[in-house]
């Protein structure tokens, strides 16, 4: 094993040279492959974003005439304007799937944590039947109908946040994954080494684990989140009063399935004529889409930057 | 039954805790849950309500099922599901847990949070600004794969009605989008492994490449394992947007962008026929339920602790 | 315990929380008091409106939802209360969640009263035989006298299922007609003659003169992938299914049109265009095209009615002139065009009705829910003409034809003044289709219906677009449509067709 024996010599050597590098630090070469490799796919991922960025803000007569094209021959902000002048709506909507994302999350996260804790201690003599509780939720669900009639008939939470936060806040799904992080990362003797200080279950939960696992929470959290941001489907099923503001996914997604609807359904309207002009501009839709999606581009650094101290803290102590 | 309320008040500071998310469940999951025997009726409403409406439909037994089986489409769906939802599931990991590795080594730490950042923006593009997008490329008259080729001295493709080209069209587009989000979920755990363990290695003498193998890998594999074993239950389930949008619900490639999610979006959508959805539900879960236990069994027998059940 | 009794119990569990959900459920009274209404009919016909109690009534639409409808619903309270002491709550559900929604609403047993229903959206037909539909006769004999007086009665005729109204068609066309629709631009340009244009096989020369002399990017045939070759035949199941029977038959049949000698003369026509570079390369796969928008087109086909090119033109912003591609034919399907139905949950059917006669002889309030106040939405010009204001666009624009009887309501600037005349001599002047009135109920081969349609979409716009060889494609796709069990859906729908012609004699 020559190689064994070269490479860290020369990372350490590399270390001294320079303060930052970490002595266990792939060699340059690998880096630069690294880079490329991944840049490259970043590029891939980026650039359809920058396309829809680019036609937002094409002329919307030009687009029809040349079809997409990266180098739009006229530029407008017309889609723009449209959507703010008519925009009360969408910075309400903005604000609503903020709320609902944030508290959706924060109630996700309560959830999902200390089911997976007490899930996840072996010392808990009902862990069989609550696991199947949870894991039997993956394979059969009732379908939309049902759910939609507890919603409404029995919870009576339509037209309310509550309609759009309680769907998504638990899976069985973050339950597995959070159970996993907290069953490898505490050892069951640390816990056991607190009650013996004194702590009660709840007071180790909270001073102990929680801190430890915020790698963990940081991950549910993210695609929890995300899940609330995305969604749009439960606003389409319990939201049908014109004085609730709808999220914005929902507006996006109503744009396009009713594109999507006049353009198969022109023909069987006979009347067609008056309601063509219903139909947004392409232009205008892809500013919506620019619209819903910058701000968690914009929040995503945060949540890293959240992630890595997280990672440090849980490093330390672990 | 005094034992078992013995065992009651033994548990009770983690009973206490598990009950919010049993309550959620019970409600949730569980109360809509008898909608399921809507597989096994004709649905007629009635006027009493939706629960009079279920007990007084007609019992089909399996009629509701016929559908997803008259044909020999059923073959092809059946088959395009699976293979895809392999690719899926093996190449998806494989890419992942690549990139994973690959950002946690990179040098400049800054750079791999851009990476992060950008590799995530296809979760947020819905499929009809993907296929907006895969359009531009695959246009027949103005798409820029055709310009290329044609630049070339070549013939232009009518990539809409060649299904020859699909499957790698899929596969590629359906990972691609997926990659940022599961690299991240590996990233998190990643980044989550004790430092000592590679000081510890690093003094032993051990390459990157060995610590990786010896370290990282096996510290990845319960989370890999169970992601498997999970997506393996939703093998069933297809992206609908990914064959529905993307290809543009082109007839000529149904061979081999048909999968249950379209079947029985195409043939159910006009008819709003709840048993008939219902059932095709209950036949995904169901498969679902068989490939979970089948694959947990298979794990369990290999190596015990990796195991979900 | 073991697994086996933790599932059991779980079991037990999810039925004893089912019981107590379906109590809370159940609690709905049916305190239907028929009897009021029914005093309240007076001999001349209207309705005393001091012998009702006030009630509520709950409306689903279709249509993007409006700023101004609470603002315009205040209204409409007003007016309706005083004429039958009823109120709306009107809900706007957008076309393309519409009959997602509604159809999840209406399972869940919601006690809404009045509903949109069509041959497109909310299927009418499906729906009506399911059971969501309340049955409309004995309410239009009693309270929607009005209805039965103003709607052309082929309307109510064609939407029958098993001899039983379970909606209100709006009057508005009844009859069905497609038209060749021509840029005039290039007519004139190139002196076009269109007079004898009709058939596919006829645009040919026309089509040549514009590929010729036009720049590449005119697209001589602007269609999309939902393009049809005319077929003279009455479609069972829509245009996208070929099962149909001859519109001039004598014997009655369905017949699957893929094996007609018309069908596959057609597909060799378009073959033929598709090859010549008339079509879009990429028709096949086009839901939609702008050729309206850019104006590079010469010729696209569309469903008419009176005066529609004045419309057409106005929204394009250039001439467009049409010839016809046959003589106008009223479907069953095209009665059922747009629909208001009252749901089987409704507490007060017969306070509905009265509101739906209204909405089709009350010119004051079919105004009002079509275009909002007056002086606030628009502006009266002089009868029966009205001028939009800002508003209107901004705030207030409803889908006119989806709310009730169209004839009554104002005209725009620019429209003739008969404009309604004509759709009435166009209804009138209209034949009537073999099967008129027959409704197809699916329900007992709705297997094969799914697989059919699956094989439809797989087949039907790349054959009827001329994007693959006919030679090749169309055996393949017969013997295709076969496995699905078309026969099949063809036997059920004459068995049930012909027992309900010999019914109609």
């Amino acid at each position: 094993m020559p190689q064994a024996t070269t490479q860290p010599a020369e990372q350490l050597g590399a270390g001294r040279k320079k303060k930052k590098r970490d002595y266990n630090a792939i060699s340059p070469f690998w880096n630069a492959v690294f880079n490329v490799l991944i840049g490259l796919f970043t590029f891939s991922c980026v650039f359809p974003f920058i396309f829809v960025i680019i036609i937002s803000l094409t002329d919307e007569q030009t687009l029809a005439l040349n079809g997409f094209s990266m180098f739009p021959s006229k530029i407008s902000t017309q889609a723009y304007e449209y959507i703010f002048k008519s925009g009360g709506e969408l910075l309400s909507s903005f604000g609503v799937t903020l709320l609902v994302t944030v508290l959706g999350t924060v109630l996700s996260l309560t959830l999902v944590t200390t089911y997976a804790y007490a899930l996840s201690r072996r010392s808990f003599e009902f862990r069989g039947f609550f696991s199947f509780l949870a894991f039997f939720t993956m394979l059969f669900s009732g379908g939309m109908v049902p759910g939609y009639i507890v919603m409404t008939q029995f919870l009576h939470l339509q037209n309310t946040i509550w309609s759009l936060i309680f769907p998504l806040s638990m899976n069985a799904f973050f339950i597995i994954v959070m159970r996993t992080f907290f069953q490898t990362t505490i050892p069951e003797e640390i816990i056991e080494s607190a009650k013996i200080d004194g702590a009660g279950e709840f007071l180790t939960f909270a001073r102990i684990v929680l801190p430890v696992s915020l790698p963990g929470i940081a991950t549910i959290g993210l695609f929890s989140s995300l899940g609330y941001w995305n969604d749009w489907f439960n606003a389409l099923l319990y939201y049908n009063s014109p004085k609730v503001t709808p999220p914005m996914q929902f507006l996006l997604m109503k744009i396009e399935k009713n594109m999507d609807f006049l353009i198969q359904n022109a023909q069987n309207i006979g009347s067609a004529v008056d309601f063509a002009a219903t139909i947004p501009q392409e232009t205008v839709r892809m500013a919506m889409v620019v619209l819903a999606t910058t701000p968690i581009v914009l929040a995503y650094p945060f949540f890293q930057r959240y992630f890595v101290q997280g990672l440090t803290v849980g490093s330390v102590k672990g | 039954m005094s034992a078992f309320f013995k065992k009651v008040i033994r548990n009770r500071a983690l009973l206490v805790m598990i009950l919010p998310g049993t309550i959620w469940f019970l409600i949730f999951a569980y109360l809509p849950m008898f909608g399921t025997v809507l597989a096994f009726k004709d649905f007629r409403i009635s006027r009493d309500g939706f629960f009079a409406s279920v007990i007084n439909s007609e019992w089909v037994g399996f009629k509701n099922f016929e559908y997803l089986f008259s044909t020999n489409d059923a073959y092809i769906i059946t088959r395009n599901t699976i293979l895809y939802n392999l690719f899926f599931i093996f190449l998806g990991l494989i890419i992942a847990v690549t990139f994973a590795i690959m950002l946690s080594e990179l040098v400049n730490k800054k750079m791999a949070k851009v990476y992060q950042t950008g590799m995530f923006l296809p979760h947020f593009l819905s499929w009809v600004i993907i296929s907006y997008f895969a359009f531009t490329f695959l246009s027949m008259d103005k798409g820029t794969l055709n310009q290329i080729i044609t630049f070339f001295g070549g013939d232009k493709i009518s990539w809409y009605s060649e299904p020859k080209y699909w499957p790698f069209i899929l596969v590629l587009v359906g990972i691609w989008k997926g990659v940022g989000y599961n690299s991240v979920v590996y990233l998190a755990s990643l980044t989550g492994i004790d430092k000592s363990y590679y000081e510890a290695a690093v003094i032993d003498g051990a390459t990157k490449w060995k610590q990786i193998r010896y370290i990282t890998i096996p510290l990845l594999k319960p989370l890999m394992i169970i992601l498997t074993i999970l997506a393996i239950g939703g093998i069933f389930r297809s992206d609908f947007g990914l064959f529905y949008q993307l290809p543009k619900d082109s007839g000529a490639l149904y061979p081999v962008t048909n999968v249950i999610d379209t079947f029985v979006y195409r043939g159910l959508i006009n008819m709003g026929d709840i048993g008939m959805s219902t059932a095709a539900g209950l036949y995904q879960s169901l498969v679902g339920l068989v490939l979970i236990l089948l694959a947990n069994y298979i794990v369990r027998k290999i190596e015990r602790d990796h195991a979900i059940f | 315990m073991t697994k086996k009794k933790l599932s059991l119990l779980s079991l037990a569990l999810v039925m004893m929380l089912s019981v107590v959900l379906a109590g809370c459920g159940d609690k709905k009274e049916n305190n239907a008091s028929s009897g009021k209404e029914q005093n309240a009919v007076q001999n001349d016909g209207t309705i005393d409106v001091s012998k009702l109690d006030p009630v509520t009534l709950k409306l689903y639409l279709i249509g993007p939802n409006q700023k101004d409808l609470p603002k315009v619903q205040e209204e409409i309270n007003k007016y309706v209360t005083e004429k039958i002491n009823a109120k709306d709550d009107i809900t706007m559900i957008d076309w393309g969640d519409y009959s997602q929604r509604i159809q999840v609403i209406t399972s869940s047993g919601d006690d809404y009263d009045i509903a949109f229903t069509s041959s497109w959206a909310f299927d009418y037909l499906p729906n009506a035989a399911k059971g969501a539909f309340m049955p409309l006769n004995d309410l239009l004999d009693q309270y929607g006298k009005g209805i039965k007086e103003v709607l052309d009665p082929r309307f109510l005729e064609g939407t029958k299922v098993n001899g039983v109204n379970y909606g209100i068609p709006a009057n508005k066309e009844l009859a069905q007609q497609y038209v060749w629709r021509f840029n005039k631009k290039y007519v004139d340009k190139y002196n076009l003659d269109i007079s004898n244009v009709t058939t596919l096989k006829d645009l040919e020369p026309l089509l040549k003169t514009i590929k010729e002399n036009e720049s590449s990017d005119i697209t001589p045939l602007a269609v999309p992938k939902s393009f049809k070759p005319y077929l003279p035949v009455d479609f069972l199941l829509g245009d996208e299914i070929p099962i149909g029977m001859y519109l001039d038959t004598d014997d009655f049949k369905f017949i699957n049109l893929l094996e007609t000698p018309e069908l596959k003369d057609a597909l060799g026509t378009i073959r033929s265009y598709y090859k010549a570079g008339y079509l879009r390369e990429d028709v096949a796969t086009l839901d939609g095209i702008d050729n309206m928008k850019t104006g590079k087109w010469l010729v696209d086909r569309e469903i008419t009615q009176p005066y529609a090119e004045l419309g057409w033109s106005r929204s394009a912003g250039y001439d467009i002139i049409t010839r016809p591609m046959h003589d106008p034919v009223i479907y069953t399907s095209s009665a059922a065009g747009s629909m208001l139905a009252i749901s089987s949950y409704s507490k007060n059917p017969e306070r509905a009705m009265m509101f739906l006669n209204l909405l089709n002889t009350d010119v004051y309030l079919r105004n009002l829910i079509q275009y909002g106040m007056e002086d606030v939405h628009y502006k009266k010009l002089e009868e029966p003409y009205i001028e939009d204001l800002p508003a209107m666009q901004d705030s207030y624009a409803m889908p006119g034809f989806a709310l009730g009887n169209m004839f009554l309501t104002y005209l725009h600037d620019g429209e003739p003044k008969d404009k309604w005349d004509a759709f009435e001599k166009f209804n009138s002047s209209a034949t009537v289709a073999p099967t008129f009135g027959f409704n197809f109920d699916t329900a007992p081969v709705k297997t094969e219906v799914a697989s059919v349609t699956n094989v439809a979409k797989e087949f039907i716009p790349s054959l009827y677009t001329g994007s693959v060889d006919p030679d090749e494609y169309l055996p393949k796709a017969i013997q295709k449509f076969k496995d699905a069990g078309i026969d099949k859906v063809i036997a059920e729908a004459q068995k049930q067709f012909d027992a309900w012609k010999a019914e109609q004699k």
